[in-house]
């Protein structure tokens, strides 16, 4: 699925807009950057509390094309920042890691 | 539902179990790894899932009163976190899951039980 | 020679007073004491003594006292090589004795008065019991006290009191995240175990854990201290240093001093203030470069809770 329908559908805040022809075919959820380090080679999207500079080196060394911040955090300027140079894009949402984690499994399954 | 029948639904390792398990229902899900992060939901009869194998972590779940915590990527629990768990009294599940998969898992047993996640 | 302190109650400490007129001569006492009989010869005494290292022996037959002869006696009786002659004719007749039921001051007050080693102890049948020394008075106090200031240091770490009001002190350490947290555990099931209601607990036990890892993770440690009242709870955080710089800044969510490792072990994601401040009814902080930072946080146990508390 396209990133941006993806977060259009979810209802999620758009902080830096991915392109189009981002699709997500899987994700990872995790608020440990050692723990997306080792184990989120395979995912397209993170789904995380964990809004920070280091989240967006980490989630580029994986391979991440998008990351969701939840529990409505406040993302700093730098993040985004670092995130426009590494093509990531960023996007927050009000609910929490287990609702995200819910709706784009969902979307990934129909 | 109760903590108990997420064990089948994980295809779970049980490390710790208690009484309560079989009887204390789940009504929401705490995903989180930074404990910070579960001290200030306000949610009630909620499991934790987490790849924090730590024993704060099973402290945080005792002090904000964690129904069971339910550790993912196939983790083992060191056996200090499991003599913990007991002495707390906390049920402790162990899935090869990731936690994105985990909780879908979660998600739809608890649509499947008429409590919409 | 040092002189007894006056031991009378309105000028000695509670403790000792408690200690010396609730113990009796009967607990303090050696029995059975060794006697000898009127007619045994003084060599016999001499025996005796050196034997069981006694500076005294009571001139008893079949409980009843007759006299005591002391170490004295006995050199005089050898001066005169009179070590053949019956103790009757070298004992002291006049003995000052003491009784088994009188408290363990008046032993003190007759050791005052008479410079004598022991005196023989009588029961109310006014038959011989027992002898107590001097020695035999030190080791009991010595005992007694002992077994008072340990009570006294553990009522002022741990002031358990029945039900559900407790005074406890527990210490921290920087970055011991082992034992970090423990404090809060155990105050947790203390509430619970007297059955406070569960959003309090919950509410108290945040609060007192957030203060608590905060202690751990940034300060050089600390104490926690928690008064619980039938009215409240209250914790007293307070730490050696390093302080806060700007406490307002603290106070954001989200603003953090700590580093990687600790966020990695799911800590530092800046919302300890805050959300301990957010859980309580009452939250007071005061902090000071260098110096420490206090925290006070009251959560209220409210009219209800105290009607379910037991």
């Amino acid at each position: 699925m396209n990133i941006k329908d993806m977060a259009r559908t979810c209802q999620w805040e758009t902080l830096l807009e991915g392109a189009d022809a981002n699709a997500i075919t899987s994700a990872y959820t995790s608020d440990l950057l050692s723990d997306v380090m080792a184990n989120a080679h395979d995912a397209d999207l993170l789904i995380t509390i964990q809004a920070h500079n280091n989240t967006v080196a980490v989630a580029s060394l994986a391979g991440i094309k998008a990351i969701v911040v939840c529990n409505d955090r406040t993302v700093p300027d730098d993040t985004l920042a670092s995130a426009q140079k590494e093509q990531i894009a960023v996007y927050r949402t009000q609910t929490n890691q287990f609702e995200t984690s819910c709706a784009v499994g969902k979307l990934l399954q129909s | 539902m109760t903590f108990a029948n997420l064990i089948p639904t994980l295809d779970a390792t049980v490390f710790v179990s208690s009484s309560e398990m079989e009887t204390r229902p789940v009504q929401h899900v705490i995903a989180s790894d930074l404990m910070s992060d579960v001290l200030v939901a306000h949610l009630d009869d909620f499991v934790l899932v987490t790849s924090l194998a730590s024993d704060q972590m099973i402290r945080t779940a005792d002090l904000v009163g964690a129904t069971g915590v339910i550790l993912v990527n196939d983790k083992r629990p060191p056996a200090s976190l499991i003599q913990l768990a007991k002495d707390l009294s906390i049920p402790l599940l162990g899935t090869a899951l990731t936690k994105f998969a985990a909780c879908l898992a979660i998600g739809k047993a608890l649509e499947d039980k008429g409590d919409p996640a | 020679m040092n002189r007894l302190p006056d031991l009378s109650p309105e000028k000695s400490p509670l403790t000792l007073v408690e200690v010396i007129y609730s113990t009796t001569i009967r607990e303090v006492m050696s029995t059975d004491p060794i006697t000898v009989e009127r007619n045994t010869p003084m060599s016999t005494v001499q025996h005796l003594m050196r034997d069981h290292g006694v500076s005294g022996l009571p001139i008893a037959e079949e409980g009843r006292l007759f006299g005591i002869v002391s170490v004295q006696d006995l050199i005089e009786a050898l001066q005169q090589g009179k070590l053949n002659v019956p103790v009757s004719t070298c004992m002291t007749e006049r003995v000052v004795t003491l009784e088994e039921d009188m408290p363990l001051s008046m032993a003190i007050s007759t050791f005052s008065k008479y410079r004598f080693g022991r005196f023989p102890v009588l029961n109310a049948a006014q038959r011989l019991t027992g002898i107590i020394s001097v020695r035999d008075i030190n080791v009991t106090l010595v005992n007694r006290l002992l077994q008072q200031v340990s009570k006294f240091e553990s009522m002022l770490d741990n002031e358990v009191t029945p039900g559900l009001e407790l005074n406890r002190v527990f210490h921290t350490r920087q970055h011991d995240f082992e034992n970090g947290g423990k404090a809060s555990t155990t105050i947790k099931k203390h509430l619970v175990d007297h059955h406070v209601d569960r959003s309090l607990v919950k509410r108290i036990a945040i609060a007192s854990y957030e203060l608590e890892m905060n202690q751990v993770v940034h300060s050089i440690g600390g104490t926690i201290s928690y008064r619980i009242t039938p009215d409240a709870v209250e914790i007293l955080v307070q730490d050696r240093g390093p302080g806060i710089e700007n406490v307002d800044l603290a106070l954001t969510e989200g603003f953090t001093t700590a580093n990687e490792w600790i966020k990695s072990l799911g800590f530092g994601a800046g919302l300890g203030l805050p959300n301990a401040k957010r859980v309580s009814d009452e939250f007071f902080i005061h902090s000071e470069p260098n110096v420490g930072t206090t925290v006070k946080v009251v959560i209220h146990l409210d009219k209800k809770q105290k009607e379910n508390a037991t």
